[in-house]
């Protein structure tokens, strides 16, 4: 009877492996495609690759407006993120030191527009600030608007993360702060912000992740000057798909995954602390 | 200049309708170590916090060293907490942990280094400057967070249970440490615990809190010895507890049974509540050796290290005895249980 246990078990554990090898592929192959088309030679993004070259990365860093495009996705990413920590953070400190309805409520509000689909956000913003001036400039298709769209998303996620980090502290230990004369603003700079540096550093880039990736909102609110990576790429598709959008696909990937890697390896350092 | 350090008068701390602390009046003298003992939920950690500042009471008025400090946050007070968990700070080292209250002071660090190093050859911890917390044991950790406390100078020291979460051995340990460095240092201290050995061995006075209310406050002997309510000898240790009535000049239990019993004051009619420490009774096999006595059975004999104790089913009531010796006796056994009538208390 064992033996056929073992059997099933081992049938089952092929079958997980053979599901896991197969949505492995599924999951890397558009990437591995993309990537390997950006060293094509050719003009057309098309398979077979006839030959092999960098002639595309080349034309993708030479282009003033595929690099204005790069740059722009950085700034507004970058940008969306210290608005996305700030508010975040500082709403889940409020959050996080009472629990009842009204937190409740704010939390809630405060994650409706991850559940709003970019197009309704995008238009929204772009309805709403269309025709407001702020110093003199108009709002609408500047990066300013990029990033506050882009927080929009960024922020909820700052909040989530960060609210169950200060909810993990111990309470005694920021009251032994303040009752060695700390106040509270002194406690959160020396024992609270160490104590969660990890966690903002985390949630800064899953908000600048959002930012980059963004499409929607980046393509209702940019005009030709500020348009984003994802915009470009979009536009460029629909007159020529050359293989110089591969570059611009493995380039945004590259950010992506660098900024994963930094999440991850962020992340193993706080486990390595608490134990 | 005030004699107490400390001075509580009519505190009150009520949640709606919850009373946590209920008109609590103490006052704690310089260089005493008062202990609040009390079951959980008997009002002693929100008392400390109340002290500390952590709470604030909704009447009353609380005194350190004379002046009026309601309202006052616990970063104003010139009071420090020893927490239960110990509460360190987890990212800085022990030098810094215990350096931190001298900086949020603006002592000079020529100075901060010196009373540092001081305070860690106080709490036995030489060489430790450069630990983590998480690289000590709980008791290391909890010495830290003595000595994190001490080398403030504070006016008054509070401890909230800071030894509960310690291993037995240890838990003694720190215990005897906690009483040399309070005769070395002669700080002012009030101690919470649930835990009356503490309170025994530790306290100049122990407050017995239940409901929010002090029960009894007085030396530890007094307190063991002449309790003033029922709640306080029970909380005091263990005991034998015999349900009576008393009517015609007979004491019988509930069965009706007569109970050969003499009190040193004589009780009023009526039911009573008779109490019997385990360890005042004892045991012989033929002749009482006391002047109160009654025949019983052996139903179980525990081993409990440094003692041993007897269950007795004496005609419907159940006793237990404490001897530190071995007798002949298995269950089963006949013998007799005797005690002084001046070790029982009666309560109705």
């Amino acid at each position: 009877m064992r033996r056929s246990g073992d059997i099933t078990a081992r049938l089952l554990w092929a079958a997980g492996l053979l599901v896991l090898g197969v949505v492995s592929v599924y999951v890397a192959l558009p990437v591995a495609i993309a990537f390997v088309m950006s060293f094509s030679g050719g003009q057309i993004l098309r398979f077979p690759i006839q030959s092999w070259s960098l002639r595309w990365y080349a034309d993708f860093f030479g282009s003033p407006q595929y690099v204005d495009a790069l740059v722009n996705t950085l700034v507004i990413a970058l940008g969306a993120t210290v608005l996305s920590v700030a508010a975040g953070t500082a709403s889940a400190w409020a959050i996080s030191r009472r629990k009842n309805l009204a937190t409740g409520a704010l939390t809630l509000l405060h994650m409706l527009p991850l559940f709003v689909p970019g197009v309704v956000l995008g238009l929204g913003i772009a309805i709403t600030f269309g025709n407001v001036r702020l110093f003199g400039m108009d709002l609408y298709g500047t990066r300013f608007i990029v990033m506050l769209a882009h927080s929009l998303w960024g922020m909820p996620l700052v909040m989530m993360l960060m609210e169950t980090t200060f909810r993990s502290l111990d309470r005694q230990v920021l009251e032994a702060s303040r009752d060695l004369g700390a106040g509270p603003f002194t406690t959160f700079r020396e024992i609270v912000l160490p104590e969660v540096r990890t966690a903002i550093l985390s949630s800064a880039l899953f908000s600048f992740v959002v930012s980059v990736n963004e499409f929607y909102m980046a393509l209702f609110l940019t005009t030709r000057d500020t348009q984003t990576l994802p915009v470009l790429m979009w536009l460029s598709l629909r007159s020529a798909g050359s293989p110089r959008l591969a570059v611009a696909a493995v380039v945004l990937m590259t950010i992506v995954l660098v900024s994963l890697v930094l999440l991850a390896s962020g992340l193993r350092r706080k486990e390595r602390v608490r134990g | 200049m005030s004699e107490s350090i400390l001075e509580l008068e009519r505190v009150r701390l009520q949640y709606g309708p919850v009373v946590a602390v209920d008109d609590v009046t103490v006052a704690v003298g310089r260089g005493e170590f008062v202990t609040l003992l009390g079951p959980s939920g008997s009002g002693k950690t929100s008392t400390l916090r109340l002290v500390g500042g952590f709470e604030h009471p909704t009447g009353g008025v609380i005194r350190i060293a004379g002046r009026p400090v309601n309202g006052l946050p616990a970063n104003r007070r010139d009071t420090a907490t020893i927490f239960q968990s110990g509460a360190l700070f987890p990212h800085k080292t022990v030098a810094e942990n215990i350096a931190y209250g001298l900086r949020m002071r603006r002592v000079p660090a020529a100075e901060i280094a010196r009373r540092v190093a001081e305070m860690l050859e106080i709490v036995a911890l030489p060489g430790f400057e450069h630990r983590y917390p998480a690289e000590m044991s709980g008791g290391q950790r909890q010495r830290v967070a003595l000595a994190r406390s001490l080398v403030v100078r504070p006016s008054l020291l509070l401890f909230d249970e800071p030894l509960s979460a310690l291993d037995l051995a240890l838990k003694l340990q720190l215990r005897a440490e906690i009483k040399r460095l309070h005769a070395e240092l002669g700080f002012s201290a009030v101690f919470v615990t649930h835990d009356q050995g503490e309170a025994l061995s530790l306290s100049d006075r122990v407050a017995v809190m239940q409901k929010g209310r002090i029960e009894q406050i007085d030396r530890p002997d007094t307190l063991y010895n002449r309790p003033a309510s029922e709640f306080v000898y029970t909380f005091m240790g263990e005991s034998n507890r015999l349900d009576v009535t008393v009517g015609g000049g007979a004491i019988r239990d509930l069965q009706g049974h007569l109970l050969p019993l003499t009190l040193e004051d004589g009780l009023a009619e009526g039911a009573w509540r008779l109490y019997l420490r385990p360890s005042r009774l004892h045991l012989s096999e033929h002749e009482p050796v006391r002047s109160n006595a009654l025949r019983c059975t052996v139903s179980m004999v525990e081993f409990l290290g440094d003692h041993f104790r007897y269950h007795l089913a004496c005609h419907g009531l159940r006793l237990m005895c404490d001897v530190s010796a071995k007798l002949g006796l298995s269950e089963g056994s006949d013998v007799i249980a005797s005690w002084d009538g001046a070790d029982m208390r009666a309560y109705r």
